[in-house]
Parts: structure tokens; sequence; C-alpha cells
């Protein structure tokens, strides 16, 4: 048994050169510090990214996008084996992916890992992190039903408010006035086939950057002499615990997936109000609120317009962060950027908790 | 001491070679169990169709066991295939056989004598009970219906022709 | 009497017990399986001559002496002030027939209190064979309450056909022994013991995490993997006790397990089915994670890693306990009394001279007051208004009539009932079913008044989506 796998192994080390990529990870390591933890994060969301393309994938095979896309969910739920489970799988897995990375950057923000050589990895993480939330946001109309109507409805008055071409562009993405059944054949066009080729080509260039790179030390540890540092090989210890990470995530996942399958609810309705409450996911619950703050401190469209202004403003400064901390010593700019950092996490907490007693 | 040492070190690795055996073996065990816990509802998932058409297929017609006894205004719980299925023998004679599976979600719906209506108790739809179109409550769908034939000794459920 | 029924909002009563109990048992398996751990892993210590493993032991000692002497034993009581609130009948019952068990249990405790205090103060201060000793009685003393206890539990999965029959008849407490050694009870002492191992290496994992694995890698390597040996029996065991265990569960309880959710479509399993598997599930992941972060690599072995694994162990006996109680749907001592505390028996009586003859206070002519109390009674053990398993979604959308037909069914309790494999039957008589449906349809009714009372928000919604869509 064991000769057949080690000729197997030769064989392909051979032609492929699979020797070259063990002794690479091997010689490959990683920090050990009190901040290790945070490391993990990276590879969950690739984790949670993962579980989303099986899943959906599998989704596909029964999903029909436009105006059966309601009944063909509801089949998915009820008339189809486990298919209840698969999509509250994906539903659950597209929650566990942002918020894993969310954590993941703002644990790059705080060890300040965006500095040089990094800065092409933070660009690129910020470019996933936005793809995904578009991600979730198309995904969440698939289902057509009420809730993800209204949230949807909603979710296009934050593009809608922006100056000048804001609302002809809302038209454009609905592909219609209001929500309908070309919103979902646009949504799913997006969420299926666009959004992944962008994605995809942007991960692995992350990855890559990561592999290149490694992982960036905080700048506590950085303060210390070389001998007093402590790393652990990528492979087989870091992998080991990463594996184990993975599945413990798996296993939330299965928890929350079987446990509190996601709901599918009535069939949305334009005729009918908007039931109560009614609000964009938790991802967007921040600039939702934002929004709404400067719409009632102003009068008119004004408000949306200045809340949209501002939020816009602080994102790019999110993004360009990589350019104006940009030194190893820790002086006045880094801790202004860690400022800069508390009171973005500060802001995103209370405007998103207030959101949520907003609408209670 | 460093006689000791190696002594210990020693039969330390001979343990670790049975070990290693045992390890692997109840590891690769428990990783069998994960791939099996994510196949099987897969598999199941991606042979959903085979399997209601596999279903479909296999019967075409029932004769519930002493159908042909059934009183007027008396209705009975049959299986039509593995599906549960609903004999209805009206007051003015005809006779009525639907499919019992509540189109909403699924459930095993029921005929009400006092009523003359078919009800499904989880959601509260309600079906005519001749027709199986749905009346009220959530149900998207009318209920599934069966040709029913009668003659002196038997009554025979088929499978209406679709379309 | 029908007692003023505890209305604990959004969790309802149950899982206040529920949630007493898991954080209990967390503890108390340990008190048991610990109580093992620690003579053993002294005598070893003892016997190889290692004074640097006595030195972490004796802290954990102390650790095991806090968490359980006080964490355990304060919850364990707990737990008794709960199921007073929350089943009054049933609790009563157990006292009725176990008030003997109880005392015996007690005594075993007063003892494993006593030796746990004594083998921690006593470390270092006595011969060292008499101290193991300690540690030996301690264990012993504390396997006897899991011995006793673990009868009583078992009895409500199913007290056995013997003590069935003369349940009523004043006479139950002759066949004590019938109902304490009853079909599930040694299944269920098997997997507790095997339980209570794997908590012990994992809490002990918990403790040997906090040691420096840079300056003591050897003594961190052997303490973590001797730790972490403690899993083994409980996961190769396990698949064997679960399969006895549902060998000797009543073939009416092993049902729910296969019944489909009357709320899913195909494929779908019931929730106990579910939590069954995400126990095997978890039971894997803690066997992976355990060989992944402890055995690999001892010495990186951080608390952070011990937390995690400890977490998925609460995940694993918080299912499992959950899943056992699932198991007894509809009743709360098994063909005995109803989840409600209704006896079997009496459904016919109540059904004829009335529920709410125990309820002197709503003999009034407010109609929503008897449906109240009718709720409160009989639906209040397992629902809630608006959270867990909450009405007002449940037969949401429901018209009067509608819930009607739905009580009725619960009422008649047909043998095909589709409620009947996990629902008590509704007892009263008929007005007093109609004073319940009136008391559920205005309940369901104010949710939807509410939401009209109330359309501020979304009338803000509506028209900045108005203002957008020119």
């Amino acid at each position: 048994m064991k000769s057949v796998f080690a000729s197997v192994f030769n064989w392909m080390d051979a032609r492929l050169g699979l020797q070259d990529l063990l002794h690479l990870a091997q010689k490959k390591t990683v920090p050990v510090h009190r901040q290790t933890f945070w490391y993990y994060w990276g590879g969950l969301s690739l984790f949670f990214f993962l579980v989303q393309a099986f899943t959906g994938v599998l989704l596909l095979l029964y999903y029909r996008p436009g105006p059966e896309a309601y009944e063909s969910v509801r089949q998915i739920s009820f008339d189809t084996n486990f298919g209840w489970l698969i999509r509250s799988a994906h539903s659950w897995a597209a929650n566990l992916m942002i918020l894993a990375i969310f954590i993941h950057m703002f644990s790059v923000f705080f060890m300040k890992a965006y500095r040089q050589p990094r800065e092409f990895g933070w660009w690129s993480g910020m470019g996933l992190l936005l793809l995904s939330m578009v991600f979730g946001f198309s995904g969440y109309l698939l289902p057509m039903n009420e809730l993800a109507f209204f949230a949807t409805k909603v979710g296009l008055e934050i593009p809608a408010s922006f100056p000048l071409l804001g609302a002809k562009m809302a038209s454009l993405v609905r592909g219609g006035l209001d929500v309908n059944e070309y919103t979902v054949q646009r949504f799913f066009a997006l969420h299926v086939v666009i959004l992944p080729a962008l994605f995809l080509p942007l991960l692995g260039f992350h990855l890559w950057l990561v592999q290149k790179h490694g992982n960036a030390l905080p700048p506590e540890e950085e303060d210390k002499p070389e001998a007093q540092r402590r790393t652990m090989p990528f492979f087989p210890n870091f992998f080991a615990k990463d594996l184990a990470m993975w599945l413990i995530a798996l296993n939330i996942l299965a928890l929350l997936a079987s446990l509190f399958p996601w709901e599918l609810g009535p069939i949305a309705d334009s005729l009918k109000p908007a039931p109560k409450g009614i609000h964009p996911e938790w991802y967007f619950m921040s600039s939702f609120q934002v929004l709404k703050i400067f719409g009632q401190w102003f009068p008119g469209a004004s408000g949306e317009v200045i809340g949209m202004t501002l939020f816009t403003l602080g994102l790019v400064l999110w993004i360009l962060v990589p350019l104006y901390d940009t030194s190893r010593k820790s002086g006045e700019r880094a801790r202004n950027a860690t400022y800069f950092g508390l009171l973005a996490l500060g802001i995103l907490v209370v405007t998103t908790t207030w959101g949520y007693l907003a609408i209670r | 001491m460093s006689k000791s040492k190696t002594k210990i070190e020693k039969q330390e690795q001979d343990d670790l070679l049975s070990r290693r055996g045992f390890a692997s073996a109840a590891l690769g065990g428990v990783g069998l169990c994960y791939a099996a816990a994510v196949s099987y509802p897969v598999y199941r998932y991606l042979s959903a169709p085979v399997e209601k058409s596999a279903a479909a297929a296999a019967v075409t017609s029932v004769t519930p066991p002493d159908a042909v006894k059934l009183p007027p205004g008396k209705h009975m719980m049959f299986k039509f295939g593995a599906r549960p299925a609903l004999l209805i023998h009206h007051k003015d004679g005809t006779w009525a056989a639907l499919d019992a599976v509540c189109t909403h979600l699924g459930c095993t719906v029921q005929y009400e004598t006092e009523n003359d209506r078919i009800f499904c108790a989880c959601h509260g739809g309600i079906y005519d009970a001749k027709t199986g179109k749905n009346i009220s409550g959530p149900p998207p769908r009318p209920l599934g219906k069966y040709a029913v034939t009668v003659s002196q000794d038997a009554v025979v459920v088929t499978r209406e022709k679709q379309g | 009497m029908n007692y003023p029924f505890w209305d604990v909002p959004h969790i309802g009563s149950g899982w206040v017990i529920g949630l007493i109990a898991i954080y209990h048992i967390m503890i108390s398996h340990f008190a048991v399986g610990g109580g093992f751990y620690l003579p053993m892993a002294e005598a070893k210590a003892l016997r190889e001559n290692r004074k640097d493993w006595l030195d972490i032991l004796q802290k954990h000692a102390r650790f095991f002496l806090i968490l359980t002497g006080v964490f355990g034993a304060v919850s364990g009581v707990g737990i008794w002030f709960a199921i007073g609130l929350t089943n009054p009948e049933a609790t009563s019952t157990l006292i009725h027939n176990f008030v003997f068990g109880w005392a015996i249990e007690w005594v075993f405790f007063i003892i494993e209190l006593s030796t746990a205090a004594v083998y921690y103060y006593t470390w270092g201060r006595i011969p060292k064979e008499l101290h193991v000793k300690v540690g030996w009685v301690y264990a012993i003393s504390s396997l006897l309450t899991l011995v006793i206890i673990n009868g009583i539990l078992t009895f409500m999965l199913f007290p056995g056909n013997t003590w069935l029959q003369v349940a009523g008849s004043g006479q139950e407490a002759h066949y004590f022994w019938n109902a304490f050694f009853n079909p599930t009870y040694w299944p269920s002492l098997l997997m507790r013991i095997l339980v209570c191992t794997a908590l012990a290496g994992i809490w002990a994992l918990v403790t040997c995490s906090r040691l420096d694995g840079r300056l003591h890698a050897k003594l961190k390597t052997e303490l973590v993997r001797w730790s972490a040996k403690w899993l083994v029996p409980s996961f190769a065991l396990m698949p064997l006790a679960l399969a006895f265990y549902l060998w000797q569960v009543p073939e009416s309880q092993r049902s729910l397990l296969q019944l489909g959710m009357s709320t899913m479509g195909t494929g779908a399993f019931t929730q106990v089915t579910r939590i069954a598997l995400l126990i095997i599930m978890t039971s894997g992941t803690i066997v992976l994670v355990v060989y992944f972060f402890a055995w690999r690599t001892p010495e990186d072995f951080s608390f952070a890693h011990a937390i995690a694994v400890l977490f998925l162990g609460l995940v694993a006996t918080a299912s499992g306990e959950y899943a056992r109680e699932a198991l007894r749907k509809p009743y709360v001592i098994g063909r005995h009394m109803f989840s409600n505390g209704i006896r079997v028996r009496d459904v016919a009586r109540l059904n004829q001279e009335g529920f709410l003859t125990k309820s002197l206070w709503t003999t009034g002519p407010d109609k929503l007051a008897q449906g109240e109390a009718m709720f409160r009674g009989q639906c209040l053990a397992c629902h809630t208004r608006d959270a867990y398993r909450p009405m007002k979604i449940l037969l949401a959308g429901r018209t009067r009539e509608s819930i009607g037909s739905l009580l009725k069914i619960l009422h008649d309790y047909k043998p095909d009932s589709p409620y009947r494999s996990f629902m008590p039957p509704l007892a009263g008589t008929q007005a007093e079913v109609d004073a319940l449906g009136d008391f559920l349809a205005a309940m369901i009714s104010t949710n939807q008044t509410a939401a009209a009372e109330n359309p501020a928000k979304p009338a803000k919604v509506a028209a900045s989506s108005a203002k957008s869509a020119p």
C-alpha cells in the first residue's frame, strides 16, 4: 500500500516538482506571539468562500431566476432532499464569511500589516471585502421573498442617493423603476458570473501576495530583537492548526444551518405594504443608518447626499491608509492611524446597534 | 540520568510506532465520517429528481383494500406508491382520490366530514374535497388528483394523464 | 389546583432549566471524571517520582475544588428551584417516588464535598499513600452520586412497564427499584461515564495549557498528551453506547427520530435527529481538533486552544442533553405525564369536568381570562408567545376558524393525528377549548394591530423609496 503511494508520488513529483513545493511550505514560517490568533481569520474567510462556491454551485442546479425565482427556491427548500440544508449553509456561510473578513480586516489594520511592502495586500483585500458585500447584496434578492424584495428596495436607496447619476444608476441596476423580475435576472448574472469573474483573480492575487511577503509582525513584536521572536513552521504546525480552525468553523456552520434553517417567508408582492421593521443585512446596517440620520438632520435629499459623501470620504481614507501611515517607527502618524481605526470601529458598532434599535 | 533518558526515549519510540498506526487509522476513520456526513446530503440533493421520477414511474394504479365497501359520506387513507393519498366517497355518490400531501410544506392533509373540505393542520390550508383545488390558506397549488374507476368488486385509482 | 404557571418571556421556563442544567453538567461530569483523573495522575507521578507533575496536579486540584465545590454544587441546587417552578406536578411525582434515592445521593454528595476539600488541603501534609486514598474515596463517592441521579433522570424518559402499572395506586414507592433500574438506566450510565472521562481530559487540558511551553517543554508535552488520552475511551466507545441506548429507548420515542418534521419537507430530519447527528459531528471535531491542537504540537498548546476544545465540548454536551429532553416528547415522564404536567389517565376526566375547575380564580364570565388560563396551563410548558416556539409566529395568518380546527385536532387526539407523536392532547371541555381559541386569536391579532398602529417606520421607508423613483 505504502509503496504504491510512494511510487505515485514519485511519478507526480518528477513531473510537477511536488517536493519543491513541500520544501517551500516547510521552510515558510509563521510568527508566534500574543496576537497569533488573528492570523487564522484570513484562512477562515477563505474557508467560508470555498463553502460558498460549493453550495452555490449546488443551488445553481435547481434555482431558476426570473418570474419563477420564488417558486424554485420554495422547491429547493421544501421539495428537494436536503435542499433546505444546502440553502441554509449558503446563507449562513455568506454571513460568516463577511464577518470573518471584517475581523481579518480590523486585525490587519490594528497590527499595521498594511505597511510597506504589503500595500497591495491591503488594497486587494479591501477589493475582496467590497465584492463580497455586493455578493451578499445580490444574493439576498435571489429568493424574491418579501424580505428580500423590500430590503433590496431600501438597499438601492444608498446608490440612488449619490448626486447626479445615482438615481439613474439605481434604475439601471434594477432594470426598472421598481424591483421586479428583471432585477432578479440581473442580480443573478451579477452573482454567479460577473462577481466570481472579478473575485477569483483578485483572490489569487491576494493569496500570492500573502505567500510572497508572509505574515506581518505587529509593531510591538517588530521592536523586539530578532532572537526573542518565535516562529513555527507553516507546514505542518500552522497548517494543522489552520485545519483545526476550519473544522471548528465547519462545525459551527453545520450547527447554525441545521438548527436555524434560513427562513423563506412569503412571496414578494410589490402591492403589499412593507412589513414592519424592514432593514438591509447587518453589514449594510451602518451605512443605512448613517443615511437615515443625515436624512433626518437635513431637509430634502441634501441630507442623504451629505451622508453618502461623508461615508465615501471615510472609506477612501480607510483604503488609502498605507499611503499616510508609512513609518515603521511608532510615531504620531502611527498613533493617529490607530485612533482612526478605533473611531471607524466605534462608528460601525454604534450606528449598527442604533440601526437595530431604531427598527424594533 | 542519560541512560534512563535514552531508555525512556526508546520506549516512547516503540510506543509511537504502534500508536502512530492506531492514531492514523482512527483519524482516517473520523475523516471518512466527515466525508460521509458531507457527501450523503449532497448525493441525496443531486438525486432528488431521479427519486421523484422513479417513484412516479413505479406505480400507475392502486386498488385500495376494501374501498368498494366504503359507504357514501365516508373517506379513507391509502398509499399511492410511497405517498399518502385520500379516497373520498361523497354523499352524492361521486368518488374523489387525491394526493394527501399538502402542496405548501408537505404535511399530510385530512378530510373534514362535517365541513366537507380538506384541511391541512400544519398551517391551516384548505382544499376543495372534490377537485383538490386550493381554496384558502398558504397552499400554492391544488392537490394532485387521481382518476377513480369503480366496478362491481373494486375501486381502482390510477394516475391521471398529465396535460 | 393548577399552579400559577411560571411565565418566563421569550425563552420559556424550560430553557431556564436547560441553561442551568447544561452549565451544571459541564461541571458535574467533570467532578466525576476529574475525581478519577486526580488520584490516577497522582499515583503515576508518585510511582515515577515526578515532582513537577505533582506541582501541576496540586494547581489542578485547587481549580477542581473551586469549580466543582462552588459552581457545580450551586448550579445543582439551581436546577431544583427551576424544575419546581416549571413543572410542579412532575417534580412532585419525582419526590414521591425517589425521596429515598435523593437521601442516598445526599449522603454521597456530602462525602464527595468533604473529601474534595480534604484532598486539596492535605496536599503534602499527610502520607502520600493516604492522600491518594483520599482521592479514591472522593472518586468513588462522586461516581455514586451519578449512579443514583442517573436512575431518576432515565426514569423520566421511560419509567418501565412495571411501574406504569402501579402508577397512581399509591403503591409506586414499593416499586422503587423497578422505576430506578428502568430500561435506559445502563446505557445512559455508560454514556455518562464516558462523557465524564472525556470532560476530565478536556478540563485537565485547560490547566495544562497554562504551562509555558518554552520553559517546561517536556513536562507540558507529557501532561498534554496524557490528558488528551482521556478522550480516547469516550470516543472509541461512544458509538456503541449510543446504539445500546437507542436500542433500549421505547419504540414510540425512537420513532420521533425518523419523523419528518411537519414544518419542513423531504430530507429534513426532526430537530432531535439533526441534533443527534450534530453530537456525532461535534465529537468527531473534538477528536480532530485535540489531535491538531494538542497531540501534534503539545508545546504550543495555548489557553485559547483549550477554550476552543472546551467550547466544542459544551456544544456536544448541550446538544446531547437537548436531544435527550426532546426524545421524551410528548411526555415529561414517559407514558405517565404529558409535558404540560397533565397525567395521561386524567385526560378523559378533564375533558368531561373541565381543566379550569382547578383554576378557581378564572371562574368568572371573562372568556379571555379563561383562555389565558388554558394557555398558561397547557401551552406555556413548551411554547412562548413571541420567541422560542412562538405562538404568534406558528399561528400567524390564521383565522379564528383555522385556529379552531387545529385545536380540535389537538383535542380529539385521534390515532392518526400528526401532532400525536410530539404534542400532548388538549384537555378540557368544549367551552374551554373555545376560550383558548378566542385567546389565541386575540393574541395573534394584537400582534397585527401593533404593527398597524405603529406604521411610522415602514411609512418612512416607503416615503424615501417613493422619492427615488421619480
